[in-house]
């Protein structure tokens, strides 16, 4: 691995593996709290049809991905805030328009040659620098955000009604929370494609939470484990000539099943005590 | 009457997806009153408190807190909600709970020194502070609710909410929670949504019963036979006819 990282393919992926590590960690933290998994997963989805439009506008490929998947994520956040219990129905829908879209599209570009499995399982190993830019800025714009916010995202988080009572505007930092969580997709597609995004987002989060008594501890503890998922996922696909994004998401897989045994086999004993 | 009243309701009707849940309800609450809540489940005991925090809008007729619709006044007002265990498994410890009370939105720098001194000293009242690192779900119930007043004391209000709050402590837990309500309530007006009259009796300056509509019986003229029925009964309470003094929607000068 080391003698790897004097390849610049493989600097950009272990830079592009720890921005989206660090994403993973503190907006993903939000959403693993807010149980809003589903939702990113359908946003993450109709991301593709902004993949769609970049190619066929010949517009550069972050600029039409995070438009159109911000514009899905806004319209998703409305459906969510004024109609909560049937959210779930209009987020599917959203779901698989966005990706028709995006699949329509790239069958009328012409001249398409883009390689559609890199979308969709991701393309670490070919991140080129341009990106890299882009992560880092998008990185550092929403982490700031969600510091910055942390407090009131912490109380809407937790308790709605409270937060409204001290005067936090619910509903306007719903839609910013959720389009932070749009703007990670975005960038986490390009380490492990949009089909594996969720599973970067929620299982670092996820075991994460259960030895945390903070949500500060939870975000910085899960941006660890992210890291090591990512880096040892990276180092498999390299050691191994295999997708990138498929390993990476197995590392995870293999962390979270290992953990809910510790977990079974911990609680089982502690129960056990009088 | 020597104290202004601290809440005005006025003819206030509210209904929910169609059904209506308060009635031309009218109310007039002095200051430093210890007021109970009561009456039966559905009967709209907690979208009253809601209205009067200005987390639900009625249909119609107004809502005055010290003078100004509640929306003005909320930071003013400290809330302790009913049942306080939803979201149990949250990762959040209890310093950050308490936090939540002085989160204040419109300032840059967004938490100070003297907001967590203020936090601190909250969790002190309720001798809570030893806990203040502790995750949320590793406090008993009784424990939590104690967090959850210190959340609503942080925000130094002068009107005081409680819904349900003995729902989940033992009997020793409620009797040490009215006696720290009755200490509050020299300085502050206090709101308390419960189905315990017993203790009520003994601390409550003024009982309130929500069905529909409300009637409110001052201090004074709540006999012990009253009481006793409205604990085991509300509904009948107000079912049987048994003179109510439903006041005047105006102080009575």
């Amino acid at each position: 691995m080391i003698e790897a990282l004097q390849f610049e393919f493989m600097r950009n992926a272990v830079i592009a593996g720890c921005f989206a590590s660090l994403i993973c960690g503190v907006i993903g933290s939000f959403v693993v709290i807010n149980r809003l998994v589903f939702l990113a997963g359908g946003i993450a989805h109709a991301a593709f049809g902004g993949i769609g439009i970049a190619f066929f506008f010949g517009i550069p490929y972050m600029l039409g991905t995070l438009g159109f998947s911000l514009i899905a994520a806004m319209i998703m956040t409305a459906v969510v805030l004024n109609n909560k219990s049937r959210a779930d129905t209009f987020i599917g829908i959203l779901w698989a328009v966005g990706m028709a879209i995006g699949i329509i599209l790239l069958d009328m570009t012409p001249g398409y040659n883009v390689n559609l499995m890199s979308f969709l399982f991701g393309s670490i190993l070919a991140v080129p620098a341009s990106d890299i830019w882009w992560m880092a800025g998008l990185s550092i714009f929403s982490i700031a955000a969600a510091v910055f916010f942390y407090r009131d995202l912490l109380a809407i988080s937790y308790d709605d009604e409270f937060a409204r009572l001290r005067g936090v505007p619910v509903n306007l930092i719903y839609f910013l929370f959720i389009g932070l969580v749009a703007v990670s997709i975005v960038i986490i597609i390009r380490v492990v494609g949009l089909i594996l995004v969720i599973a970067l987002l929620t299982i670092p989060p996820y075991i994460a939470e259960k030895y945390s008594r903070s949500l500060a501890q939870m975000m910085v503890l899960s941006t660890l484990l992210a890291i090591v998922f990512n880096l040892s996922g990276l180092w498999l696909a390299y050691t191994y000539d295999l997708t990138s994004g498929a390993t990476i998401i197995l590392v995870a897989a293999a962390a979270f099943f290992i953990s809910m045994i510790f977990d079974g086999l911990f609680l089982k004993k502690r129960a056990l005590l009088p | 009457m020597i104290t202004n009243s601290i809440i005005e309701v006025n003819h206030v009707s509210f209904s929910y997806n169609g059904a209506l849940v308060l009635s031309d309800v009218s109310l007039s609450i002095r200051e430093k009153e210890f007021v109970a809540f009561i009456g039966p489940n559905g009967g709209g005991k907690t979208t009253l408190v809601k209205l009067l925090l200005g987390l639900l809008k009625p249909d119609c007729g107004t809502i005055k807190i010290m003078g100004q619709p509640p929306a003005k006044v909320v930071h003013r007002i400290g809330y302790v909600p009913q049942d306080v265990s939803i979201n149990k498994s949250f990762p959040i410890s209890v310093m950050d709970v308490v936090l939540m009370g002085r989160l204040q939105f419109h300032r840059w720098s967004r938490l100070s020194k003297k907001d967590r001194m203020a936090a601190k000293n909250a969790l002190e009242n309720l001798e809570m502070l030893e806990f203040q690192n502790r995750k949320i779900d590793e406090l008993s119930g009784g424990q939590r609710e104690r967090v959850f007043i210190a959340r609503a004391l942080a925000t130094a209000p002068d009107i005081l909410f409680l819904d349900e709050p003995t729902a989940n402590i033992d009997s020793q837990g409620r009797t040490d929670l009215y006696a720290l309500l009755k200490e509050l309530n020299k300085t502050k007006t206090i709101f308390v949504v419960s189905h315990d009259t017993m203790v009520l009796s003994s601390y409550v300056t003024s009982v309130a019963c929500v069905n529909k509509n409300v009637h409110y019986h001052d201090a004074a003229e709540i006999t012990e036979e009253m009481l006793d029925m409205g604990y085991h009964c509300p509904v009948e309470l107000i079912a049987h006819g048994i003179p109510h003094r439903i006041l005047k929607t105006h102080g009575d000068d």
